[in-house]
């Protein structure tokens, strides 16, 4: 990746910025130039008013889709002036178009108010007054009905005391509670008017002729019910109508903010003073050329592109190229789960990818349910997007196991394994086990001190933790033990690699403690114990590769056990619920447990995961 | 953690943290410090940068201290239960509050974005608006709508159904007002008798001088009718209740106010004549109740809140000094000026137009 300064006059970037798009490998920088001249941010207005057209588009495109948005076809600098008019355009159609919307809202609003009044009809029915009398004020007595926002109930009730009316709840539903206000009329009419207003109080119709039947009452109100819902799909033909004709405009509109849509990303990253702009980016090293090429050709004035490669102290800020192998990106996704390979580390995607499938396989080696595995991922292929290629490899991977061990659907007798099957050799298959997760955490702690050189960091290659000191005494413990298990005695060569490669890292940590001697041999001594323990449990975590390939014959056989208990409908049966549920119990379970061995044993050794991934600037299709 | 150690890790904090509050020697002498001697105290750099003109400065202070206050509250509402941390970002959200009323406000005069964006302040995530979105709203109607998808939503609907039907601002900000102190003793009420006892001294002063202050100013400076000023207030659980505040909106004069009051307030405005006055001695009755409760108290959140309260004060009060000094006032002018500080963000602001 190479850090590239670019320097045009300011007419000339939103040219630079299409340019930039097309080629789509600048990933901006954001930080400040140096120079501290530099200092006015050009692209801020533009930027403004972009955010303001894009979403006035977006708001006009909820009332009148638009077409998906396809890809950009004729490239053209937006310049300032254009937006603004279009900005302004869409401003005024906004206007029109929020008519309706308010429209809506109010059909939606006289709904509710039906519906509440149909479920008040029946609470009428229950009331021993005359609501008739309810309709219309008399000479002594105003009467308001309606319904009010059940949080503002209490305090309603002590304000409409004051104005000398009486607040009365005939029914609770939701958020809202009805109620009847009867007061004397006056002067205090105003002061309740206000007060009602202020805690939302909406008015509930009383309907006519309410000594009518109950039924023919609700017929009414369904009626009503009926003609709302026409009149909000006549109003939705008539939206239809209203923008037909700018169909074709806003699609125009929507080109256009694409067409912009560059400069305001780039915004960030822009800086300038007089007429000549500063912005910066990453680019990647092959793609340097081919940019300044572009760049070339595209823009009227002269400019100045630099390059160089990145300081040490800006690695955290170099973005990392994404994993574009169609096969590998599954495996990606998962890596990203952890964390970014930061820039310069290695990326552990392929090493991953590899040593996942090792593991998955041989921990759940069976030909048939790894067939049923790989055939799911194939045929939901559609719905699991990128991830279906993850599916596949792990079921394939699960058969050629399941080949290994003469596997097929827990039956062992059928296949003639091409190896053995794992519960024949037990102890075997625990010693593969444990020969895999040495050779896994060698390779991890070499990976660790390669992430380390790579970034100039030196001490920490040698004496950081899963450092070189730290695998000479891995090692060397690896050897003394393989010794010991021929009965040849721990060896004084292994001994004193051990005893000299802990003594170096006490040391170190003594070194760097800040703490009374008493404290310092504690820190010390607790350290050693951790990285003793921690190597050997770390190895013996592997044992459970062969833990659970051992495991999944034993679930087949307590299957086969349990089908041969039965008679032949109970026998199938019992085999196909058996392998089902091995399939999804222990299928998810060795999952997890590899997932654990490569995040666990494997990444927190060697993966700082800190990175950040390249967004290069490019067209984006404005959808809604 | 524990609830038990939770609780005594955030005592501990809020003790070490109640060591920044002002003494009461530099409460009295701040309003002599000169204006170099602010920005070396309190490290106020932005006093001394060249900035365009005073109101940028003024306002550049004004933010750092806000974001003071409101960095202090999230280190307090880290370790805390989610009932708690809720409690203590209720409060918090009145700066939040004050920017929506200034894009209410903006919105209502057609001000450009830039103008309006001028009277917001950058606030943490936990309570900040959506302010892009907010600003790019074309109306009113349709910037209460934007905030009733988010955390905002029951303020949001209030103020719309408030704006909807009286279109006055006034109306629309004492309706955002009350909801504010309304959900703060919603949450405050729903703590158990171990932390209720002390939120309720503590929120009961606050709300005590709140609708107290609300009275007496819609009643006698605005001439509201009893009935509209009662709805426009939030009954404390302490002095001022729901049957006493029914009770004195009902009265015709200031005098007749006071002397309703229940006894405790009776005898500490026994002598105010005017609405600054009362404002004074109650500030300063609020003030002694949250000290008592950072003090006293056994509820570890009560004491948070306790001294955040205590904080805001400190901070206006410097804020009032710095504002006075860059204004050239005299310093008498800056004295009385403190008697009425108030948070700058506090609804209590609200005026009629």
């Amino acid at each position: 990746m190479k850090h590239v300064r670019l320097l045009v006059l300011t007419e000339d970037l939103p040219q630079a910025s299409l340019a930039l798009a097309e080629t789509r490998c600048f990933h901006p920088d954001t930080r400040p130039p140096t120079e501290t001249r530099l200092d006015t941010l050009p692209g801020r207005e533009y930027c403004e008013i972009f955010n303001q057209a894009k979403s006035r588009l977006d708001k006009i495109a909820r009332l009148v889709p638009l077409d998906t948005a396809s890809a950009i076809d004729a490239m053209r600098v937006v310049e300032v002036a254009e937006l603004s008019a279009l900005n302004d355009w869409l401003g005024r159609l906004w206007g029109e178009a929020s008519g309706y919307e308010e429209d809506f809202r109010r059909l939606d609003d006289e709904e509710r108010l039906v519906k509440e009044q149909q479920t008040a009809l029946e609470n009428f029915a229950h009331l021993n007054i005359d609501l008739g009398m309810l309709r219309t004020k008399t000479r002594f007595l105003d009467f308001y009905v309606g319904l009010v926002p059940r949080e503002n109930l209490r305090q309603l009730e002590g304000a409409t005391g004051l104005a000398k009316h009486i607040l009365h709840v005939y029914m609770q539903q939701g958020d809202t509670a009805h109620v009847v206000i009867v007061g004397p009329p006056g002067a205090r009419q105003s002061q309740l008017a206000a007060v009602l207003a202020a805690a939302g109080f909406q008015n509930l119709p009383i309907p006519r002729e309410l000594d009518r039947e109950p039924a023919a009452l609700q017929q009414d109100l369904a009626r009503r019910l009926l003609d709302i819902e026409a009149q909000r799909q006549s109003l939705r033909k008539t939206l239809e109508g209203w923008g037909e004709p700018f169909h074709d405009t806003l699609l125009a509109a929507r080109h256009t903010l694409m067409l912009a849509e560059p400069l305001v990303t780039l915004d960030p990253s822009l800086r300038s003073a007089g007429q000549l702009a500063h912005l910066a980016g990453w680019v990647p090293v092959s793609a340097v050329a081919h940019l300044e090429q572009r760049l070339r050709a595209s823009l009227h004035h002269p400019f100045d592109l630099t390059s160089r490669d990145p300081l040490p102290d800006e690695r955290r800020l170099v973005p990392t190229m994404p994993v574009t192998n169609p096969l590998l990106a599954p495996f990606a996704m998962l890596v990203n789960q952890y964390g970014i390979p930061a820039y310069g580390e290695i990326d552990p995607t392929p090493l991953f990818a590899v040593t996942f499938l090792l593991m998955f396989g041989s921990m759940f080696g069976d030909v048939g349910q790894g067939a049923v595995i790989a055939g799911t991922a194939w045929s939901f292929r559609d719905r699991l997007g990128r991830f279906w290629p993850f599916g596949l490899m792990a079921g394939l991977s699960s058969m050629v196991f399941g080949l290994l061990f003469g596997s097929l659907f827990g039956y062992e007798h059928i296949l003639p394994a091409l190896w053995m099957s794992p519960l024949s050799d037990p102890l075997l298959m625990l010693s593969i086990a444990l020969g895999w997760g040495v050779v896994f955490l060698t390779v991890a702690c070499l990976l660790a001190i390669y992430n380390r050189l790579a970034i100039g960091n030196r001490a920490d290659a040698l004496l950081g933790h899963h450092g070189v000191v730290n695998l000479i005494f891995y090692l060397s413990l690896i050897a003394g033990s393989l010794r010991v298990a021929r009965g040849d005695g721990f060896g004084s060569v292994p001994a004193a690699l051990i005893a000299s490669s802990l003594l170096t890292l006490g040391w170190q940590s003594w070194r760097h403690q800040q703490a009374s001697i008493g404290e310092k041999i504690l820190v010390v001594f607790i350290e050693t114990l951790e990285t003793v323990v921690g190597y050997v449990s770390n190895t013996l975590s592997f044992l459970r590769v062969a833990a659970f390939s051992l495991n999944h014959v034993a679930l087949s056989i307590a299957v086969f056990t349990l089908a041969g208990m039965m008679g032949d409908f109970g026998h199938v049966l019992t085999v196909i619920l058996g392998n089902v549920f091995v399939l999804v119990l222990e299928g998810g379970i060795v999952m997890i447990q590899v997932m654990r061995l490569q995040y666990y044993e494997g990444f927190s050794r060697y993966f700082s995961g800190d990175g950040h991934l390249f967004a290069p600037l490019r067209f984006r299709p404005l959808n809604h | 953690m524990s609830h038990t150690a939770g609780q005594a890790y955030l005592n501990t904090r809020v003790s070490v943290m109640s060591i920044r509050l002002f003494s009461p020697e530099l409460r009295v002498s701040l309003s002599q410090l000169s204006l170099p001697a602010l920005a070396e105290r309190f490290g106020l750099s932005a006093l001394l940068d060249e900035q365009p003109s005073i109101a940028a400065r003024s306002r550049a202070i004004e933010q750092s201290l806000i974001q003071v206050l409101l960095t202090e509250l999230q280190v307090l509402a880290h370790p805390m239960s989610p009932a708690e941390r809720a409690l203590l970002l209720a409060w918090g959200r009145q700066y939040a509050l004050f920017n929506l009323k200034a894009l209410i406000r903006g919105k209502l005069y057609a001000l450009d974005q830039e103008a309006i964006r001028a009277n917001l302040f950058e606030l943490p995530g936990s309570i900040r608006l959506p302010l892009p979105e907010l600003l790019r709203a074309e109306n009113v109607l349709e910037l209460l709508r934007q905030l009733e998808n988010g955390p905002y939503h029951q303020i949001a609907r209030q103020a719309r159904e408030v704006y909807e039907r009286q279109r006055e601002p006034f109306a629309l900000e004492a309706a955002i007002d009350q909801r504010y102190y309304t959900e703060i003793v919603r949450r405050a009420m729903g703590f158990h008798h171990q932390h209720l006892d002390s939120l309720r001294r503590l929120i009961g002063a606050e709300l005590d001088r709140v609708a107290l202050l609300w009275l007496l100013r819609f009643r006698f400076s605005y001439r509201l009718s009893p009935s509209e000023t009662y709805y426009q207030l939030v009954p404390s659980m302490r002095r001022l209740t729901r049957e006493r505040l029914l009770h004195l909106v009902n009265l015709d004069t200031f005098e007749q106010v006071i002397a309703a009051l229940p006894p405790r307030l009776r005898t500490l405005l026994a002598e105010c004549q005017t609405i600054s006055e009362v404002q004074q001695r109650i500030g300063h009755h609020t003030r002694r109740e949250a000290r008592g409760v950072l003090a006293r108290s056994q509820s570890a959140v009560a004491r948070a809140l306790a001294y955040l309260m205590l904080r805001e004060s400190d901070l206006m009060r410097l804020f009032a000094v710095v504002q006075g000094r860059l204004l050239q006032f005299p310093e008498q002018a800056i004295e009385a000026a403190l008697d009425l500080t108030e948070p700058s963000g506090n609804p209590v602001n609200t005026t009629r137009r």
